[in-house]
């Protein structure tokens, strides 16, 4: 292997990286937060793709619009699905990781008997559709737009979560729930919040999706496991998420250009599980973690 | 003679908190040893390094002259070292009778386990157990809706289920009334003529009352042992208690 | 207290009366795919009973049981393919197509029935063993180990898919006719391959419900509620785990055969996703706390799914999906825990003195 196509796996890899990490995002917050393992995950960044398909499609939104309107749909999605279903099973944890698996089945199920399960293009600016040449490597514009979007998108929860009074009540909400009610802080509205937040950059995730392949029912399912095992590897925490995209997005891609992809992720996944062996709690355990 | 439990400085800390330090204790065999000392001095923590629930950061443990140092929990408990949890640790799902049914564990193999439904000389050591705890009536009930007294008993009868060498029981009359103090205190030293106790307690006339050596603890370290008495009479303890009452 | 639900004797004729009710069924049905279908049912009956096991009585939630059913059935296939393959035509069709001009060694131990039959059980119960010890020695539980099955779920189905030469791909292994035993052909349409199928079964569910009632299976009910507890009484927790964790994996593998036994056909989707959620659901609906309860549940779904037709499927999950989430919300223990409380309803009003007297009738929190 020369040192070109090392170079140019290298950065697919950064560009792997960003899609795995941008799919986990929403994952990461929920669970880091309020220890949610959602299932229905993939089922919401569907909705992100379709939700963009809709507005372009019926209402000519432009798309670049269309990102921060996902989020806002599906935030409210999960904003109502936190409160007539997640609220009641915080204390049941196997339980939300069932429950959840029930509403992505209905989630999909339902678009799939609206929209039907033929396939659903996303429409972009002529300028996202060519590539741009980096001398010894070519990438697509569009995915330089995912990473740039990610990168923002880690920068604001970053702000967000260490810079604002809501970052200090998520964060002591985590330590010690009842603790923080003690101080006045309203747990179930900052799980509210920070499932809607969530579900918003599911939202985000699928717009952008929608554009790197085609917007069915189903497309979710191939997001979710590997969103999962970047929160599990990083531990829950927003930069352990960063860090286990960027590792195994770099790694994958590595792989990948001497075998397949198929089998580069089979590799990863056995490495995943040796990983957990000597690692169970991920790379950056978060005190209140829980496991 | 050797102490059936030896802990040769042991230390452990948390980051940089040092919550033991260099602590060392003999508990000879058939003794009776208090545990006592402020909130925070590192009594519980003593113990959770004993069973091998959390691992130290330096030092030595020798059961019956074996090293136990950071074994795992199973390991250990099967050594012989029982111990009574200080929120009371029950099975809240099951029955009473299969909670102490679980502890009696002779055979601890599962692949042996799998074959077992009686296991010999359960019936009549259960029987014991349940009336010792004051428990024969409440058998077929859940645990979790016993009363915070009877967990106590409960979780006294299952540690006496298993049978162990030494007994550890972290503040075992929380919650009882006078008479089942009593009663406690009692069962504790006839329990000696078979096994050994540490007991961690706050309240001092219970520790009076059935303490062969009482070993004071302050900031994770040993500040004095001694008979009772020795202990009350020395100064440093005084400083210590009479300081945390006054901050109290 | 006198709950006929929890009685123990009960119990075990509530099994004999299921048990003769499914012997009657080939002897009353003529319709020789009808009986195929219903030797399926039971198929997925034994996949609800490992669940159940490994879920209701261990607390390890896998979602990765389509590993066990998975490979156990990939390695039937492989026997049956070979069976069906002379001297002169050593080498299945599929893996002339992919260009391979001698047999892998994969497939070599294969060409003897006897000990094709043995890997395809073995494989799937070694790799339980060793995968559930790696984790659960790491002390992954919960959530945690749900989502590694997952992913380990996700990693087979990925390299069965790639490995088309090998494996078959996406079109997976159909072994052209019935399985040969000892000399006999297993026809899958004939009352044999239903009471091979049943005798399976019922062996499984007498093994589970015999282990829940042994030493060890209160064990790992009391690891269910407080593993840290039990440890300090001096088990260990990852030996019960990995034990309960392999035995429900050999049940799925045996699923696995016979399932393949009586459709001569298996594929990357038996290792779906979605296919080993469904065996959680099963259990789920039906009572995860309840081995009989579990296989009724199975056999409610799949019933219902078959009976409503293709044209349906997508509006049939929909329904299914909303009422998983009604049965996780409202009814944690599934359909069994209703008839539990009914039966405990009518104990309180008469008391009978049987239930009474009978000391031994004690509120197993499971089942």
């Amino acid at each position: 292997m020369d040192v070109s196509s090392f170079l140019n796996a290298l950065i697919l890899g950064v560009s792997i990286a960003s899609i795995w990490l941008i799919a986990a995002l929403g994952l990461t917050i929920i669970y880091g937060a309020a220890g949610v393992i959602n299932m229905a995950h993939g089922e919401l960044i569907m909705l992100g793709a379709y939700s963009s398909y809709m507005l372009q499609f019926y209402l000519g939104v432009p798309y670049l619009l269309c990102i921060p309107a996902s989020f806002v749909i599906v935030a409210l999605v999960g904003l109502a699905l936190e409160r007539g279903l997640i609220r009641y099973l915080y204390h049941r944890p196997l339980d939300t990781l069932l429950a959840t698996y029930g509403v992505s089945l209905v989630l999909m199920q339902g678009v799939r008997l609206i929209f039907g399960s033929d396939p659903k293009y996303l429409a972009v600016p002529e300028i996202f559709s060519s590539n741009v040449s980096l001398g010894f490597a070519s990438i697509s514009t569009f995915r330089l737009v995912i990473l740039a979007v990610t990168a923002l998108l880690v920068f604001a929860l970053w702000l967000l979560f260490y810079k604002t009074r809501f970052g200090v009540q998520v964060r002591a909400v985590m330590q010690n729930k009842e603790m923080a009610a003690s101080f006045g802080i309203n747990a179930g509205r900052v799980y509210m919040l920070t499932f809607a937040l969530g579900a918003g950059l599911a939202g985000v995730a699928g717009s952008l999706f929608g554009v790197l392949a085609i917007v069915l029912p189903t497309m979710g399912a191939s997001y979710v496991v590997q969103a999962f095992l970047m929160v599990v590897v990083g531990g829950g925490s927003l930069a352990g998420s960063v860090a286990a995209s960027g590792v195994t997005g770099e790694l994958q891609s590595v792989f990948a250009s001497f075998t397949n992809d198929t089998f580069a992720r089979f590799i990863i996944f056995v490495l995943i599980v040796v990983f957990l062996r000597f690692r169970p709690q991920g790379l950056f355990a978060q005190a209140g973690a829980r496991r | 003679m050797p102490g059936l439990l030896e802990i040769h400085n042991l230390s452990k800390s948390f980051d940089a908190t040092k919550v033991i330090d260099n602590f060392s204790l003999e508990v000879v065999e058939g003794t009776l040893c208090c545990l006592v000392g402020p909130n925070g001095a590192g009594k519980t923590t003593t113990l959770d390094l004993i069973t091998g629930r959390i691992k130290p950061t330096g030092g030595k443990i020798l059961f019956a002259n074996e090293d136990i140092t950071a074994k795992h929990e199973h390991v250990i408990a099967r050594a012989g070292i029982g111990r009574k949890f200080q929120v009371p640790a029950v099975l809240r799902d099951l029955t009473v009778r299969q909670n102490l049914e679980v502890s009696y564990s002779r055979q601890t193999n599962p692949f042996w386990n799998l074959f077992k439904f009686r296991p010999a000389g359960l019936k009549t050591k259960l029987d014991e157990i349940a009336t010792l705890a004051g428990l024969t009536g409440r058998l077929n009930e859940r645990a979790g809706i016993l009363s915070h007294g009877e967990t106590q008993w409960l979780e006294i009868g299952m540690v006496l289920m298993q049978e162990p060498r030494l007994l550890l029981m972290d503040e075992p009359i929380a919650g009882m009334t006078e008479v089942e103090i009593e009663k406690t205190a009692r069962i504790f030293k006839d329990l000696r003529k078979t096994a050994t106790l540490i007991v961690v307690e706050h309240d001092m006339g219970f520790v009076r009352e059935i303490a062969d050596v009482v070993t004071v603890m302050h900031m994770g370290s040993l500040l004095a042992q001694g008979t009772i008495r020795q202990v009350e009479a020395d100064p440093r303890v005084r400083d210590v208690y009479l300081g945390e009452q006054e901050a109290a | 207290m006198g709950n006929l639900y929890h009685n123990k004797t009960a119990q075990w004729i509530a099994y004999g009366v299921f048990f003769a009710v499914l012997a009657i069924i080939p002897l009353t049905v003529d319709d020789s795919f009808l009986l195929n279908q219903f030797a399926t049912y039971g198929v997925y009956g034994m996949l609800a009973l490992s669940i159940s096991l490994c879920w209701g009585f261990g607390g390890i939630l896998n979602l990765g049981q389509g590993i066990a059913f998975g490979l156990g059935a990939y390695g039937m296939a492989m026997t049956m393919q070979m069976q069906s393959q002379t001297e002169s035509n050593p080498i299945p069709p599929f893996m002339l197509n992919n260009s391979l001009d001698h047999l892998p060694m994969l497939w070599q131990p294969f060409q003897s029935t006897g000990t094709g039959m043995v890997l395809a059980i073995a494989a799937p119960t070694l790799f339980c063993a060793v995968f559930g010890g790696i984790m659960f020695r790491a002390r992954v539980s919960g959530p945690f180990f749900a989502i590694m099955t997952l992913a380990m779920l996700s990693a087979f189905y990925t390299i069965i898919l790639d490995r088309q030469a090998y494996t078959g791909g996406v079109n997976g292994l159909t072994p052209p006719s019935a399985f040969q035993f000892a000399g006999v052909e297993i026809d899958p349409y004939s009352p044999t391959a239903y009471w091979v199928v049943f005798c399976f079964l019922m062996g499984a569910t007498v093994v589970a419900k015999l282990i829940t009632q042994s030493s060890f299976g209160l064990v790992t009910q009391a690891i269910r509620n407080d593993a840290e507890r039990v440890r300090f009484l001096g088990y260990s927790v990852a030996g019960y785990e990995t034990v309960i964790y392999t035995i429900s994996g050999l049940i799925a593998a045996i699923a696995g055969c016979c399932w393949v036994m009586l459709v001569q056909y298996v594929s990357p989707a038996q290792l779906d996703v979605s296919f080993s959620l469904s065996m959680v659901i099963w259990a789920a609906i039906g009572g995860r706390l309840s081995l009989l309860g579990s296989i009724f549940g199975a056999f409610l779904i799949q019933g219902a799914q078959s009976y409503l037709g293709d044209t349906f499927l997508a509006t049939w999950l929909l329904i299914l999906g909303g009422f998983f989430i009604l049965v996780v919300r409202f009814l944690p223990n599934g359909l069994a825990s209703l008839l539990e409380s009914g039966l405990g309803l009518l104990a309180t009003k008469r008391p009978s003195p049987a239930a009474q007297s009978n000391g031994d009738a004690k509120p197993m929190p499971a089942e």
